[in-house]
């Protein structure tokens, strides 16, 4: 009776913590395509304030740089996936993989600007949307100056 | 009332040298900071670009001092300087490698800047011309090159304050004023007809890098409606 509950138990914990195994090679080519679909969304977003609005189309684009932002894209860091190529050679440096605190608050920075993003969207003020475009952007390259390697 | 003066610095150059002033540091600033600001980062960029042009063209047509020949960095020119038989007005031959260094590497950061990419939103207004790829090594290199400018800069600071404090001698104030004391030739040139060439070919330079003549992009596909998904 007891050895079957731990048994459960432990089916339980393995259960949720379950992350499907990825190739380094596919983690990268999934982080690339992730990064380079939330470019289009920030573009989508930029043209919109600066041109038309189109509040809907606004929405969509925060919407999914929203959902990006919350799939746990930490897990396509697998350690030494400093090195490789994806759809392109990696760009990550080194220093994200021994540097956990920095990285965890650039991450946190970035998640809590896109998901306020996808609120202020909601709302279709231009303005405000504008704002919160530059307060967004300012988390992309907190990361990008401290962990994404210059060409 | 005699105390001896001179015209040494023409008002476009000073001008020129205050507004390069501001304008390099607005330019670190919005682009240390981000965010929104790199939008303007990019419209203090454009001005430099018109900044620079004319100081290159000021530099054949402008007043003597302001001309590159008169302070050309030769070899010659810069032993005898060290040797402390250097004697001439206006920039001398340490100074003048200043200058050229601060010129160039300005000119290779704007060039640099105006096909550079961000990766989050913003592109240089002539980003379209090139591939992504060669966008990204510039960008690279407007990294490296800001870091090598604002060194360049401490130095001309620094180099100003040694002058001023262990050599006495006040460069800055003839570059506000524009009149040296002392001895010297005021100086020449540099009329209505070379300004207005210089600031019509600054005008230009601002045009072309401005990228306002790159066709429109194609108009979209005549889709009637965006799909819904």
């Amino acid at each position: 009776m007891k050895s079957k509950l731990l048994l459960a138990l432990l089916t339980v914990t393995l259960a949720g913590t379950a992350i499907a195994q990825v190739k380094t090679e596919d983690a990268i080519k999934y982080r690339q395509s992730g990064y380079g679909f939330m470019a289009w969304n920030m573009a989508r977003i930029k043209a919109n304030v600066e041109g038309q609005y189109n509040k809907e189309e606004v929405i969509k684009a925060a919407n999914a740089i929203q959902a990006i932002a919350n799939s746990g894209m930490g897990a396509l860091y697998p350690q030494g996936s400093d090195k490789g190529t994806g759809w392109e050679a990696t760009r990550v440096k080194p220093e994200f993989f021994t540097n956990k605190e920095g990285v965890t608050k650039v991450a946190m920075a970035f998640n809590k600007e896109a998901n306020e993003m996808a609120k202020v969207a909601a709302t279709g003020d231009a303005a405000a949307v504008g704002a919160q475009l530059g307060k967004l952007g300012g988390t992309c390259k907190g990361c990008h100056d401290d962990f994404k390697a210059k060409k | 009332m005699n105390s001896k003066k001179f015209h040494l610095w023409d008002l476009p150059t000073r001008l020129f040298h205050w507004l390069l002033v501001l304008c390099v540091l607005a330019a670190v600033v919005s682009g240390q900071l981000g965010g929104n600001l790199i939008d303007w980062h990019g419209r203090v960029g454009l001005v430099i670009v018109g900044l620079l042009a004319f100081r290159l063209v000021w530099g054949v047509v402008g007043s003597s001092y302001a001309r590159f020949r008169q302070f050309l960095p030769t070899p010659t020119r810069v032993r005898a300087y060290l040797r402390g038989d250097w004697q001439g007005e206006g920039h001398n031959p340490l100074g003048a490698l200043a200058v050229f260094g601060l010129l160039g590497l300005l000119t290779a950061q704007v060039v640099s800047g105006l096909f550079s990419n961000d990766d989050i939103a913003f592109v240089g207004p002539l980003f379209e011309l090139v591939s992504k790829n060669l966008s990204n090594r510039l960008t690279g290199i407007h990294h490296l090159l800001s870091n090598l400018l604002i060194g360049l800069v401490v130095l001309h600071i620094v180099a100003i304050a040694f002058y001023g404090h262990v050599k006495k001698q006040k460069l800055v104030k003839p570059m506000i004023t524009g009149w040296q004391e002392g001895e010297g030739e005021s100086a020449t040139g540099g009329g209505v007809l070379p300004l207005i060439v210089a600031l019509a070919v600054a005008a230009g330079a601002v045009y072309g890098a401005s990228g306002a003549w790159l066709p429109e992009p194609p108009p979209p596909p005549p889709a009637a409606e965006t799909p819904s998904w």
